[in-house]
């Protein structure tokens, strides 16, 4: 075994001891190697300190203390409390959105459409210069000119 | 006694006795991740509070696809990182003599093998403190809190794989760091 091999094996050891024949081998090498040696006190100073670490617990009263502490942080900040619900009011709105939109988009009554006269005319089938023409058909010019200003007239009301 | 997942379910609609429960269940668990990542009690015992609290304002989008447990170590090593970005300078200079005052001697039983023991401790820590975060916080989750691989895959979110190897730079970086501070005076403290 090489100094390596007996490091990873140290290494290993922090996850629980090693087969029987790798610990033979291991105790070995330290025999002959001061330096692992050394690295294998090291490493087990690590060990105990880490798994055996004295643990002095949270100071008195923690649950007490966290709880006044929120209740405190409500009564101060209403605005950390809305935050709580925040998302639950943003998805709540989203979903209303998408509904009033999906409403409007599907009962929202169309306007009747309104016809021009000629669309009118070629809906009835007949002729949309019928008018005129009879007009333009018209011989004197002083006839001509009254009856396209009474067509004109008539143009707004269309 | 109530079921874990009723306590969360009425701790979300914020019952206050409910989620008393919670923390009374969780409180030594994160408050010893905490401590094991700081080493000052009374400091991780406000980070402890600190993850209750956020814990309690983020539980409504807690949707139990992961264990209640392991969302909350998740949210505590969040604050601690948090904590020792913030804090570093002022951790770095704290000198081993006054970390042997924060951490309690247990074993041994005259007052030289306390003194001895907790000097031991003192220098772990001190090399702990000089430790990148990532290698304190997987040394805390594993050596400490002795949570299994996979569970501290999913806390860190990294492969088991990625567990195994940082373990092992993390214990191998701590022992450098402690053979570097305890240097020829190693027999002093037993190493």
């Amino acid at each position: 075994m090489d100094c390596k091999q007996a490091e990873w094996l140290l290494l290993c050891a922090f996850d629980g001891p090693a087969e029987d024949g790798r610990r033979a081998a291991l105790r070995d090498h330290l025999a002959g190697c001061p330096a692992c040696r050394a690295k294998a006190s090291q490493y087990g100073l690590i060990r105990d300190v880490l798994k055996g670490s004295a643990d002095p617990g949270p100071l008195p009263y923690f649950r007490q203390r966290v709880l006044a502490k929120l209740k405190e942080q409500e009564r101060t900040s209403p605005v950390r409390m809305w935050l709580k619900w925040a998302h639950r009011a943003a998805a709540f709105s989203l979903a209303a959105f998408v509904l009033f939109g999906a409403g409007v988009l599907l009962f929202n009554p169309q306007e009747p459409l309104e016809l021009t006269q000629v669309e009118t005319l070629f809906l009835r089938n007949e002729n949309p210069l019928s008018d005129a023409a009879s007009v333009l058909d018209q011989k004197g010019a002083e006839d001509k000119s009254m009856m396209l200003i009474f067509a004109s007239a008539d143009l707004p009301r269309r | 006694m109530m079921d874990e997942r009723e306590l969360i379910r009425r701790s979300q609609k914020g019952d206050g006795e409910a989620f008393g429960q919670l923390i009374e269940r969780y409180k030594s668990k994160v408050f010893k991740l905490a401590y094991g990542m700081i080493g000052d009690r009374s400091e991780a015992d406000d980070l402890a509070q600190e993850v209750f609290i956020k814990a309690y304002y983020a539980l409504p989008k807690f949707q139990f696809r992961s264990e209640f447990g392991t969302w909350l170590y998740r949210i505590a090593v969040n604050q601690v990182r948090d904590y020792l970005r913030k804090n570093r300078h002022r951790l770095d200079e704290l000198s081993i003599d006054e970390l042997g005052e924060t951490i309690p001697g247990v074993s041994g039983s005259s007052f030289e093998e306390r003194q001895l023991a907790d000097k031991r401790r003192s220098l772990v820590q001190t090399a702990l403190r000089r430790l990148p975060d990532k290698y304190r916080t997987i040394l805390a989750l594993r050596d400490m809190q002795d949570l299994p691989y996979e569970e501290i895959s999913r806390i860190l979110a990294i492969s088991p794989g990625t567990v195994d190897s940082r373990l092992h730079r993390a214990r191998k970086k701590l022992r450098e760091k402690l053979a570097a501070i305890v240097g020829g005076k190693g027999g002093d403290y037993g190493l």
